[in-house]
Order: C-alpha cells, then sequence, then structure tokens
C-alpha cells in the first residue's frame, strides 16, 4: 500500500475533474487567439463574443487551480495528521457542490448569464453555492487537524492559507457603486491570492512533498516555510499598491507599492534555494525522476513567470507604460502556469501514481508532456510579451493610435495560436499519461529513511 | 537560524504588513471621494456602470487599465469619443465597425441604457487617477480646452477630437466615415451649410448615417474653416 489512509482517495475525483477542465481552458485560449489572428464574421461575434470566451477562459483557469488545491489539501492532510479525514462525506458533497456551480456558470456564460466583473463573473447565487463549498472544506481540513493528535507547524499553515483564500474571495461579491472602490477590492481577491493566499498553500503543499520525497528533517523543511511565508506575506500584503497606481487613490501607493511589491520576487528566490539545497541533501534516492523534473521547474518557472516577469513592469514609472497590455497577459500566463499549473501538476504526479497503488512509473509519455508544455508556454510567454512590446510602444509611447498599433498583432497572434497548438498537444499527452499510469518494470531503489522517521 | 527566529520571521511579517495596509485602506475610503469626484456619482452613473456589467463590456475592454485588453481602453472613452460617437458605436457597432479588423459584437443595448452608460463614462473620466491611460492625455486635454477657448486651441487637435472618432486625418483618427482631405475635395457645401451638417446631417443630406454632432456653432465654424481650407490647398498644389 503505497497511501496510508483510506480517506485520501477523496483527492483522486479532485484531480481527474481538474485535468479534465485544463484542457477546455487551453482550447478556450486557443479560441481567443483566434480572435486576434484572424477577423470574424459579424454574425459570430454577436453569438459568442471575445468576452463569452474569455470569462470561460479565465474562470475555468481558477476551478481546475481550486480543484487541485482542495484535492491536494486532502491528499496530504491523513498522513499529515496521522488520521483519516473528518469526513469523506463531506469531501464529496463538497466536490459536487464546486463542480456543480462551476459547469452551471460556464453554460450560464454561454447565454449572458454573467456578473460583468473580470475574473469574477460567476453570478451571485452560484457565488452562494461556492461560498458552501468552500465552508465545508475548510470545516472539513480543521476538524481533521483539531481532532489529530500529531500537530505540525505545516497543518496550520495549510489551514491559514486555504482560509484566507476563502475569506479574500468574499470581498469580489458585493455590488461597489464606485468604479475605485470596486477595483481596490477586486484586487483583494486577485492580488491577495495569487500573491498571498496561494502561495502560503503552495509553500506548504511544497514542503510537505519534498520532505516526502527527500527525507530532509522536518525541523528544517518547516523553518524555511515560516520564513518563505513571512515573507511572502510582508510583501505582497502592501505589494498590492502595484496595482493602484492608475485607478485614482493616494499618492502614497506610488511609493508602498513599488518598494513592497519589487520586494515580492525575494521569497521566490529562498523557494528556489531551498528545494534546491533539500535535493542536494537527500536522504533517499530519487525513485520518480519526472516528479523531480517537476519540483524543479515549479521553482525556477516560478521564479521566471511571477519574479522576473513580475519584477520587469511593477515600477511604477515602467507600469505607466505597459499597464494594461499584452505585456501584462505575458506576465499572466507565465506565472500562472509556471506558479500554479505546475504546482498542480507536481501534486498530481506525486499523489495520482500512489492513489493506483505504483511506486515506480513508467514515464516516457510524461517526460515529452513536462517539456512541450513547459517550453510551449515559455514560448507563447515571448510571443505575447513581444506583442505587448510592440504595443505599448507604438500605442502609447509613440502615440500613433489604437488601430495602427493593433493591427501588428494579427500576426503575433497567428504564431501565438501556432504554439498554443503545440502547447495544447502537451497538456492533452499529459493528461493521458497521468490518466493511464503505469507501473514501470525497472525496480525502485530502497528508501533509506521511512516518511514515519519525518513525524 | 532557529524554529523561534523563524516564527517570529513569519508573525512580525506578516501583522506588520496587515497593519499597515489596513490603515491605507482606511486613508483610502477618506480620499475615495475627492479623488473621484463622489457628489458626481449619481443615480443615473450608478445605472450605467450597472450597464457596463450586464454587457460583460470589461471582458473586452480595459477600464482604469483592468479587464479583456481586445479593445480600447474605456477610462477617458468619454474625452475620445465623446457622446455621440459612444452611443453610436454602442448601438451599430456593425455599422461603425464594417471596415475594421476587429468586430464589437450587436448587443441590443437599449436608448435609455446607452445614455446611462455615457453618464457612467463621463464620470469615470474624471477619476484623478495620474493621467493615464498615456496616449488618451491628448483628447483630455483638447476637450477642456475645446470646451474654455475654442479660438487659441491648435485646429487638428480640435478637429480630431470632435471629429476623430470617425474621420482620420493625415493617418490619426478611426477611419469609419473617411478621409477629411477626400471629404473636402468632394463636397460642395459652402461654409454655412457645412455648419449645419455637423450640427444636424439628417438637414443636409437625409439618409446620410453620420450622427448629430454635439458641437457649439462655433467649434463647428472652426472646424468647417478647416475642412474648406483643406480643399483649397489641395487645389492650389494641382
Ligand atoms: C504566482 C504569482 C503571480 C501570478 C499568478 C500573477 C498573475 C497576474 C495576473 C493574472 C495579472 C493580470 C491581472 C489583470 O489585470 O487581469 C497580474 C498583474 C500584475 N502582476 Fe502578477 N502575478 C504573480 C506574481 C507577481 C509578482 C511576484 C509581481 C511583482 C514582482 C507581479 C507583478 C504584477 C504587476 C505589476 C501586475 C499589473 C500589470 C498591469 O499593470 O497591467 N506579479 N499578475
Ligand atoms: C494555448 C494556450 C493559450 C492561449 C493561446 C491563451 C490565450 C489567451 C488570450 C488571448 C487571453 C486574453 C487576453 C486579453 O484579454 O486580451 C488569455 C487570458 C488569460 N489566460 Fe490564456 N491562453 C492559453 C493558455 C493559458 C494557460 C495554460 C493559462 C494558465 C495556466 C492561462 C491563463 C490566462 C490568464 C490568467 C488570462 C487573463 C490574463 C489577464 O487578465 O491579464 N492561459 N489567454
Ligand atoms: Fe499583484
Amino acid at each position: 500500500m503505497l497511501i496510508e489512509y483510506q480517506s485520501q482517495r477523496v483527492s483522486l475525483w479532485y484531480f481527474r475533474l481538474a485535468l479534465v477542465l485544463f484542457i477546455l481552458q487551453v482550447i478556450m485560449g486557443l479560441w481567443l487567439s483566434i480572435n486576434y489572428a484572424f477577423t470574424l464574421p459579424q454574425d459570430l461575434v454577436n453569438v459568442f463574443p471575445f468576452s463569452t470566451a474569455r470569462e470561460i477562459h479565465t474562470n475555468v483557469l481558477v476551478a481546475w487551480m481550486l480543484l487541485g488545491f482542495m484535492g491536494g489539501t486532502y491528499y496530504i492532510l491523513p498522513p499529515e495528521c496521522g488520521r483519516d479525514l473528518y469526513s469523506p462525506k463531506i469531501a464529496y458533497a463538497q466536490l459536487v457542490i464546486f463542480v456543480a456551480a462551476a459547469v452551471t456558470a460556464v453554460i450560464g456564460f454561454l447565454f449572458g448569464w454573467t456578473r460583468g466583473k473580470p475574473l469574477l463573473e460567476i453570478p451571485f447565487p452560484l457565488n452562494g453555492l461556492i461560498v458552501v463549498a468552500a465552508l465545508l472544506f475548510i470545516a472539513n481540513v480543521a476538524m481533521t487537524i483539531i481532532q489529530s493528535k500529531q500537530k505540525s507547524a505545516l497543518q496550520w499553515m495549510l489551514l491559514g492559507g486555504v482560509t484566507f483564500l476563502a475569506v479574500m474571495y468574499l470581498f469580489g461579491m458585493p455590488f461597489y457603486k464606485n468604479l475605485n472602490t470596486d477595483y481596490y477590492y477586486w484586487w483583494w481577491v486577485i492580488h491577495l491570492w495569487v500573491e498571498g493566499a496561494w502561495e502560503v498553500v503552495t509553500a506548504s503543499i511544497v514542503a510537505y512533498i519534498i520532505m516526502r520525497v527527500t527525507g530532509v528533517d522536518r525541523k528544517v523543511v518547516e523553518k524555511w516555510l515560516y520564513v518563505e511565508t513571512g515573507l511572502f506575506l510582508f510583501t505582497g500584503i502592501v505589494g498590492t499598491g502595484h496595482h493602484y497606481y492608475w485607478i485614482g487613490a493616494p499618492d502614497y501607493w506610488i511609493w508602498w507599492g513599488g518598494i513592497f511589491s519589487a520586494l515580492e520576487p525575494l521569497p521566490i528566490v529562498l523557494m528556489v534555494v531551498d528545494t534546491w539545497m533539500h535535493v542536494r541533501e537527500r536522504r533517499n534516492p530519487i525513485v520518480n525522476p519526472l516528479t523531480w523534473y517537476y519540483i524543479i521547474g515549479l521553482a525556477i518557472y516560478h521564479l521566471v513567470g511571477a519574479g522576473l516577469w513580475g519584477f520587469m513592469h511593477t515600477l511604477p514609472p515602467i507600469n505607466y507604460y505597459t499597464h494594461g497590455s499584452q505585456i501584462t497577459v505575458s506576465h499572466g500566463h507565465l506565472a500562472f502556469f509556471g506558479a500554479y499549473a505546475l504546482l498542480n501538476l507536481t501534486i498530481f504526479y506525486f499523489a495520482m501514481p500512489r492513489l493506483k497503488g505504483i511506486n515506480k512509473y513508467q514515464d516516457r509519455l510524461g517526460k515529452w508532456g513536462f517539456w512541450i508544455t513547459t517550453i510551449g508556454m515559455f514560448v507563447l510567454g515571448l510571443v505575447f510579451g513581444i506583442a505587448g512590446i510592440l504595443q505599448t510602444y507604438l500605442e502609447r509611447f509613440l502615440d500613433i493610435g489604437y488601430s495602427t498599433a493593433h493591427l501588428t498583432m494579427m500576426f503575433w497572434f497567428r504564431v501565438a495560436f501556432g504554439v498554443g497548438l503545440v502547447f495544447l498537444a502537451g497538456v492533452v499527452i499529459t493528461v493521458y499519461h497521468l490518466f493511464t499510469i503505469k507501473p514501470s518494470s525497472i525496480p525502485a531503489p530502497e528508501p533509506v529513511v521511512t516518511p514515519a522517521s519525518n513525524i | 537560524m532557529t524554529g523561534k527566529t523563524a516564527r517570529l520571521i513569519f508573525w512580525v511579517g506578516t501583522l506588520t504588513s496587515a497593519a499597515i495596509f489596513l490603515w491605507q485602506t482606511y486613508d483610502f475610503h477618506m480620499q475615495t471621494p475627492r479623488l473621484t469626484h463622489t457628489d458626481k456619482l449619481t443615480e443615473q452613473v450608478v445605472a450605467g456602470k450597472k450597464v457596463w456589467h450586464k454587457y460583460n463590456c470589461n471582458d473586452c475592454h480595459t477600464i482604469l487599465g483592468f479587464g479583456g485588453y481586445y479593445a480600447p481602453d474605456m477610462t477617458k472613452a468619454f474625452y475620445r469619443l465623446g457622446e455621440n460617437n459612444i452611443a453610436s458605436i454602442v448601438q451599430h457597432p456593425d455599422v461603425m465597425y464594417k471596415n475594421s479588423f476587429r468586430k464589437m459584437p450587436q448587443l441590443g443595448v437599449s436608448e435609455t441604457e446607452t445614455r446611462q452608460l455615457v453618464s457612467f463614462l463621463r464620470w469615470v473620466g474624471d477619476i484623478e487617477n495620474r493621467h493615464w491611460p498615456p496616449q488618451d492625455e491628448k483628447f483630455v486635454q483638447a476637450y477642456r480646452l475645446r470646451e474654455s477657448q475654442p479660438e487659441k486651441l491648435d485646429k487638428v487637435h480640435l478637429v480630431l477630437q470632435a471629429c476623430g472618432g470617425c474621420h482620420t486625418f493625415e493617418n490619426q483618427g478611426r477611419n469609419v466615415g473617411g478621409d477629411l482631405t477626400t471629404i473636402a475635395n468632394r463636397i460642395p457645401y459652402d461654409r454655412q451649410t457645412l455648419i449645419n451638417y455637423m450640427i444636424n446631417p439628417q438637414s443636409v443630406r437625409p439618409g446620410v448615417a453620420m450622427p448629430p454632432q454635439d458641437v457649439s456653432p462655433q467649434t463647428a465654424a472652426i472646424i468647417a474653416d478647416f475642412i474648406l481650407s483643406l480643399k483649397s490647398t489641395k487645389e492650389v498644389n494641382k
């Protein structure tokens, strides 16, 4: 048996649904790039406009990310707490509610049922369902931790992260009369998620996985965890100000937002360093190289997409020109993919073979998937970046008008479409590989320290 | 580093940042009335914001730089386009963008909703957001000048502000209704007819697609002189 507790099995359905949504999300992305690359007939635009496709692309993205986080939490919690989940039934009920809300939302979008608020378009009644699902999830996690005899910093960090995540969502729900107040709190959801709560969840899950596969001492891992999350929140909370430069907020945001957000890459650098150190000081042999590709790929890509690409446009004098352009899109893709898509895939590659009782898996196909998606997305990010530099230079710097600036984009989005097709192939390969994962015929090396010795 | 130091870093880091942030949030609410002119945030503006959400405009157009990047930013759209152009675009995107490489969907926005949207965009345009976006600042300046002293304004700016939503001049503006130089050489109208045409196109050429322009007779006169001067230059050149 590779999983220690039966209730860890609930996570499998979270992972499967997440992977299906991943494919749907990417197909919508391709459709968006077609909208840019070609002139579409007016009749088509009338029934299925860019706006509808965009809300599907982004909401499905958020949905599969959250499914991965929740599934991942359910997977690691029992061994971390030394007991089964408080209630697997709640876990399944919550999954059904969440997915029902997400699917209804996507169908509703097609018929124009939307709140029309970017990234948070889900209408109010469905948001109610999502809140119910979130409450069930947090209650289940909290009860499992409270009732367990083993206490660890990691448990509390994880609980804190998901609670923070859920609470922030509430700020996006009311109707705000004033547009600037609306966007002020919009960023409490978007920014404090990706540069706050989600980072805490990521750091905790990665800490757990690294501890498990390397056999590195728990004390060391948890120390890093505290320092990293502390720095993430220190820089990330006030760093929210890098979105308040041009919304009609007081002047000091230019300084506070600029300086704190410029420090945001620091904890990400620490994550790369500690991953690297733990790999070098591992006490157990590497069983599945592909899982390692993902762990290290995640650390590096996180630094590039979020740290480097984020830093490039976070200072006010630069952001004045790049704000709300294809440069933002470039960063959005590299950061979301590098930090959170790869985190989810790391979780899946860690957990899914074990859930099927496989210790060492065949990874030939999965390696293709890894290289095609990671390189594909990087090239896609560069293409968006070039389109963005052209756009900002022509439209905002030279000031030669919107049409001319955007006409150049047709070419770059044809390239993006081509690259996107390759990326989609990589995603399909990865998903297929995970769904059909098989044991390897090569014997696995014996572990030196058992996971239990870490607790 | 000991575990205790690590925990201390976590708590001190998190709590200081949260405390600063909450204080700033308080101050933000104190200053928002001044920075966004909440005294002008009428029911009509709020209704316009609801229309903006209802048709999901924000997933193609950015506003304050947020949202979809598919279509132009709407923060200063009121200054860039003016009320009439916004109304024509919203109600007849198929006509306005007939020759455009990107299309806007026909959303079925009603007459009332259009007025509400315009009020919303006019209010948004006044938010003190440090002159972002950079490319629209010239339209804001031109609008302000046109309002105060039309005579002194650089004529090209004035003309483009008023007509640039649908006409081009030397590659500036949006080509929906044709280039102004071409038009100048085609039209047979005298000065007064041209002025009437701008203010009420149907009175001169019934059935024409151009909407009435919200310009004062003085401004219309300046624009008419400008357009007629394009004609003579051409003839002299020949
Ligand atoms: C994994 C972490 C991150 C993710 C997933 C992420 C994602 C995103 C996304 C999706 C947007 C666009 C939001 C919108 O307007 O629709 C955005 C904007 C932005 N991000 Fe990040 N980001 C991350 C980390 C960072 C970091 C660490 C920095 C700074 C060092 C940063 C700097 C920025 C800036 C300055 C913008 C605003 C761009 C603009 O003005 O248009 N991001 N981010
Ligand atoms: C074939 C692959 C993909 C293509 C061609 C694609 C294309 C696009 C396009 C054209 C947009 C709209 C930008 C705009 O509003 O103008 C967009 C938005 C977005 N996509 Fe993708 N996408 C792809 C895959 C992905 C993946 C894998 C992720 C995340 C892991 C992702 C995350 C996002 C995000 C976060 C936004 C919103 C960006 C923002 O608000 O700044 N996309 N995508
Ligand atoms: Fe941010």
